[in-house]
């Protein structure tokens, strides 16, 4: 009986301590955003009503590995994303810090957490869904899917794999094409397109999907074995990630992104990456 | 009586050869009629899935519906109609979304659009010129409930006015009826708890409950698939943990050196990389196993270094005495070892084997960023595409589910050991 009696407390004991646990931390993250508001809410963001994890400084997460949008170079992050992001700091007055790579399907959830990140720049296509979670920046990219295979594959349209083991980046737009147009693939979502890629180089997938100007830069430098199969006319578009809670952030991104682009800095830094023409503005 | 009954049969049998009259002579008709190729192909259509943690199109459920086609040689495109299937339901969120693309570009173009019940319009005001890929997108629409195969119909008028049938696409859209796990977060949706709950982020975000029901039974199917290769792969580094540890206590210095290094290797790197090594190293040697099968090696090499360190301290913690008294009661040492040191030993190393099963079953989740579908991977793939994190929260229910009941085994059988050491001395 008391052995009983005991086990009882020590559920009950249990149970308050899970439950009083979560409402600290349910409480403590309502209270942190509210300080930080009042905190952080320094000359000029006071003006534009943007909110920032740290003050003067926007704090980016990516997954910094979509060459040649964004990679690392040894500790230091490269890429056109990176360049345009720094330009465009300038003209906000910001001094740009990007995070330690991010697993990319857990960024869009990062930026409307808000406490981590104040915008994504991982090459996020600007879809309807994403939209219901996040506030995207205008388009910066115009951009399609590849279908990339092994030169020795045989294959000739992205529509010859279905019923095949096919690969991609979780969370990516090419995860979101293969589910549509394959019904029949099985699809395999790897954390980063360079592991999607490994993995096709290795036998384990007959095909990646991938962003078309990831895929060529990708095929072009590192896995050379493997060509890029179709190009997939999906007309894309990239956006920055922002919070839906911070509509100022939103508005002074979009201005500064809208002045790199009029001022020919993004036509300059567009050239830096790509031999074509930039589609935008 | 019998009579009636023979007629109605009769008449059954006639409706029903009828109908299949019907429909043989309508496929036929079909495949009678030329295809003549109009001033605009239906490449395909395709819907969305809508189903939570699945890939099927629900009936009745917003989702989106994409039509694709391209502009033929020499002709021009001004207006587009798409008739939706019978049944099919739009809302306030309803809306068409046109993209043109000249190859890989997107052409910016001017029109309108208009969304129905029945129908989706678009009118360009200038016409989309040869060659263009022309996608229509009709958001937040609900295909008809019943579930099937659903084509669309429609109908586009070319920069002089000729009005053309679309022509049919080369896949219909499947719609498939909604599940027990649908209906369940359809109801949850209209509980005001459940809106009160969601307003809190925490709560939103990682104990969200309709999240909680699509995870539960999606994350069970993970669940089963780790079990299955930590029950696989454990028994397996059972036995090669033992031999390697016999290695390690080898009389010959080089077996015990090589068999040394083994150990070191596995166990001073990461498991991860031990499985990028595998997954991606050697199928580059030409070696192709199947993923669960690797996974399940891999798995078994790690473990089986551990174990043969447990199974090697187990075997030398018995006393020398029981070597000597074996000896004397003239066992050979193969003898000594199977009937007398490792039933020993077997109570001894349970406690910490059972640890190790603990750890292995838990990296099992490591093998997720290789592509094997295990609980882990289930449930990135669901945070992947909800950006909601609950599933997480759910996966690390399941992992208790094992590593609880086990953890208490260990206590009781320290416990016992403890009991049983102290009354042997």
């Amino acid at each position: 009986m008391t052995e009983m009696k005991k086990r009882f407390l020590l559920i009950g004991l249990v149970l308050v301590l899970v439950l009083g646990a979560s409402a600290l931390v349910g409480c403590g993250s309502t209270d942190d955003t509210a300080s930080t508001d009042q905190s952080e809410v320094s000359t000029n963001e006071e003006s534009t009503g943007m909110v920032l994890v740290e003050p003067g400084v926007l704090t980016v997460g990516s997954d910094c590995d979509y060459p040649p949008f964004i990679a690392m170079e040894g500790e230091q992050v490269t890429g056109f994303e990176y360049d345009l992001l720094e330009a465009m700091c300038e003209e906000m007055g910001l001094t740009l810090k990007f995070l330690p790579p991010q697993n990319f399907d857990s960024i869009l959830a990062s930026v409307d957490q808000g406490t981590k990140m104040d915008l994504g720049a991982s090459s996020f296509t600007i879809t309807p869904e994403r939209k219901e979670l996040v506030d995207f920046s205008d388009p910066y990219f115009d951009s399609n899917q590849a279908c990339v295979a092994m030169k020795d594959a045989g294959f000739e349209s992205a529509m010859d794999l279905d019923g095949k083991k096919v690969g991609s980046q979780s969370g990516t737009t090419g995860s979101d094409w293969v589910k549509e147009n394959l019904p029949n693939a099985e699809l395999v979502e790897y954390n980063t397109a360079s592991d999607a890629l490994a993995a096709l180089q290795a036998g384990q997938i007959e095909a990646a999907f991938i962003d078309e100007p990831v895929a060529a830069e990708m095929v072009a430098k590192t896995y050379t074995d493997a060509e890029v199969v179709a190009a997939i006319p999906t007309g894309e578009q990239y956006g920055f990630a922002v919070a839906k809670s911070n509509p100022g952030l939103l508005q002074v991104v979009n201005d500064a992104l809208a002045t790199v682009m009029n001022n020919g800095t993004y036509a300059e830094i567009f050239a830096r990456y790509f031999d074509f023409e930039p589609t935008l503005p | 009586m019998k009579e009636y009954m023979r007629i109605v049969a009769a008449i059954r049998k006639s409706v029903h050869l009828s109908f299949l009259i019907a429909v043989v002579s309508v496929l036929l008709l079909s495949m009678a009629v030329p295809s003549v190729v109009g001033a605009l192909t239906t490449d395909k259509i395709t819907a969305r899935s809508n189903q939570s943690g699945g890939n099927a199109v629900i009936g009745g459920q917003p989702t989106r519906v994409t039509w694709e086609g391209t502009v033929t040689a020499g002709e021009q495109i001004s207006f587009v109609q798409l008739d939706l299937p019978e049944g099919t339901r739009v809302n306030d969120d309803s809306r068409v979304e046109v993209t043109i693309l000249d190859g890989l570009e997107r052409v910016k173009a001017i029109q309108t659009s208009e969304i129905s019940d029945e129908k989706a319009t678009v009118s360009f005001s200038e016409p989309v010129p040869e060659n263009m890929i022309l996608r229509i997108e009709l958001y937040n629409i609900s295909l008809p409930e019943k579930a099937g195969e659903y084509e669309l119909t429609g109908s586009f008028k070319t920069a002089e006015g000729n009005l053309q049938e679309l022509e049919r696409a080369p896949q219909p859209i499947v719609v498939a009826e909604m599940t027990t796990v649908e209906t369940i977060i359809m109801w949850l949706n209209q509980q005001e708890w459940v809106n009160a709950w969601n307003s809190v982020p925490f709560f939103r975000i990682f104990l969200n409950p309709q999240m909680a029901v699509t995870a539960i039974p999606l994350l069970f199917i993970g669940w089963l698939r780790s079990f299955a290769l930590v029950m696989a792969g454990f028994p397996l580094a059972i036995p090669i943990g033992l031999g390697v540890s016999f290695l390690r206590m080898s009389k010959i210095k080089l077996v015990r050196f090589i068999s040394g290094i083994f150990v070191n290797v596995i166990r001073g790197t990461p498991l991860f990389l031990q499985i990028y090594i595998a997954f991606f190293g050697l199928p580059a040697m030409g070696i192709k196993i199947s993923d669960y099968l690797l996974g399940i090696l891999v798995l078994a090499m790690n473990s089986s270094a551990y174990l043969a360190e447990i199974f090697r301290a187990g075997i030398q913690s018995i006393s020398k005495g029981q070597f000597e008294a074996a000896n004397s009661l003239g066992m050979n040492g193969i003898q000594t070892m199977f009937y007398v040191i490792i039933p020993q030993t077997v109570r001894r190393v349970i406690p910490t084997a059972t640890s190790e099963f603990i750890l292995l079953y838990k990296d099992t989740s490591l093998l997720a960023a290789v592509g094997v579908m295990e609980m882990m991977m289930f449930g990135k793939s669901l945070v992947a595409n909800t950006g909601n994190m609950t599933p997480y929260v759910i996966a690390a229910g399941y992992y208790l589910l094992v590593t609880m009941p086990l953890t208490r085994v260990i206590s009781t059988f320290e416990k016992k050991l403890a009991l049983s050491e102290g009354r042997d001395h």
